[in-house]
């Protein structure tokens, strides 16, 4: 297409070229032709004696005329051929438009078409890494299920539905539950001393202990689950903490440790 | 704090026993961090200015694992320990008002099931009652 635009565009030129130098052609015939016509009609009116000395004969004039009105004759024939040229000039010149068009839906289309696979492309790569990720960190159904249930049935991330401010139950093990628990029980030892000189051997001076924190341990079945589901030990490792633990219990109410009841009360004003 | 060095010191002479104490020790200590107040107890006692306990929460963050975060019963926890590892926020937590603040908000947000479903059972009556309505207008 671009290689016969550039040949119509030569075309039109050369015609338009060609055109001009018709329509001057013409132009200056004309004047000529009116000159001679003038002359002519001077020489035929005039009777011999008055005649100028150099005007031309009547016969040179005839003829002068007659070759210019061949002349405006052939040029007329020019013009109607180049007339026919035009039309066809013409006719070409919508074609091309009417390719132009075309050419420009074509290009629309293709790049309408060109937006949906990209987007198509980004959300399957999108898809593709989704998919990647999944397995690499494979999960059996059945835990995530048991875990889901563990979280839930003891009201841990959701509140209970009949939950109201001033309900003890907490997202988080509150004060009573962490003394009922493992690390609670091991703080209620009552030589502290040796267990830190100790610490390379768990064994003995923690097994008197042991059965009593056990026996303690089971009733607490609501808070029993989230200390582990292996069997309670002892342990002297966390002593040092669980000593300052339960050292200022005393103290709790200045510092304003886990004090469950104040933080309730103040949640109504929430609700 | 020294003791709880020696314990947490993966592999070295641990029994098969004193590996089981540090698991369920580990595992009720991570998870008490998921009480405000118990954050904040540890802050006015100046447990976070001491870089030992500032690496043990950093080694505790191996609960966030999926072997490990099975066995959670409070999975907020794992919240705060993340939260913990910066220094501003451990710092924050000495005043009651920013751990009196945290509480509301996870109780609200632990609220937020209920609530979502209460409205949503309520927008259901709602239409419901509309929708009973122009029945009985008509033949009245």
């Amino acid at each position: 297409m671009t290689i016969q635009i550039s040949s119509q565009n030569e075309f039109n030129s050369y015609v338009s070229t060609h055109l001009f130098f018709l329509f001057s052609n013409l132009t200056e015939i004309f004047p000529s032709n009116v000159i001679s016509f003038r002359e002519l009609f001077e020489v035929a009116a005039t009777p011999k004696s008055q005649q100028k000395p150099d005007a031309m004969d009547s016969i040179t004039l005839v003829e002068l005329v007659t070759m210019k009105d061949k002349e405006i004759k052939e040029t007329l024939k020019l013009a109607a051929e180049q007339a026919e040229i035009q039309k066809t000039i013409d006719e070409l010149r919508t074609e091309v438009d009417k390719r132009d068009a075309e050419i420009k839906h074509l290009q629309k289309n293709l790049k309408e078409a060109e937006t949906i696979l990209s987007t198509a492309i980004y959300q399957a790569k999108q898809k593709l890494t989704a998919i990647n990720q999944a397995n690499n960190r494979k999960i059996s159904s059945e835990e995530l299920i048991k875990f889901a249930h563990r979280i839930s049935a003891s009201n841990a991330v959701a509140s209970p539905p009949t939950w109201m401010p001033g309900d003890p139950r907490r997202p988080y093990p509150t004060d009573f539950e962490m003394r009922l628990g493992f690390l609670g029980k091991v703080g209620d030892l009552p030589l502290n001393t040796p267990v830190l000189q100790s610490q390379g051997s768990y064994g003995e001076p923690m097994s008197s202990n042991r059965n009593t924190a056990q026996t303690e341990g089971t009733p607490t079945s609501s808070s029993a689950g989230w200390h582990s589901e292996l069997g309670l030990g002892a342990s002297g490792g966390n002593s040092q903490i669980l000593a300052d633990f339960k050292g200022p219990k005393t103290e709790s109410e200045d510092v304003g440790f886990m004090s469950s009841d104040s933080s309730s009360s103040s949640l109504s004003s929430d609700e | 704090m020294a003791s709880i060095r020696q314990s947490a010191v993966p592999g070295s002479q641990e029994s098969e026993e004193q590996q089981r104490i540090r698991f369920q020790t580990e595992l009720e200590f991570v998870q008490c961090l998921a009480n405000p107040n118990y954050l904040n107890f540890l802050a006015q006692r100046g447990y976070f200015k001491d870089p030992t306990f500032v690496n043990y929460l950093k080694y505790l963050q191996y609960w966030k694992e999926p072997k490990y975060a099975k066995y959670l019963k409070y999975p907020q926890c794992l919240f705060f320990l993340e939260l913990l590892q910066y220094e501003h926020f451990r710092k924050e937590l000495v005043n009651s008002q920013c751990a009196k603040f945290i509480d509301d908000q996870q109780l609200l947000h632990w609220q937020h099931y209920q609530r979502k479903r209460l409205t949503l059972l309520q927008e259901e009556m709602a239409s419901q009652r509309a929708l009973q309505q122009p029945p009985k207008e008509k033949p009245g």
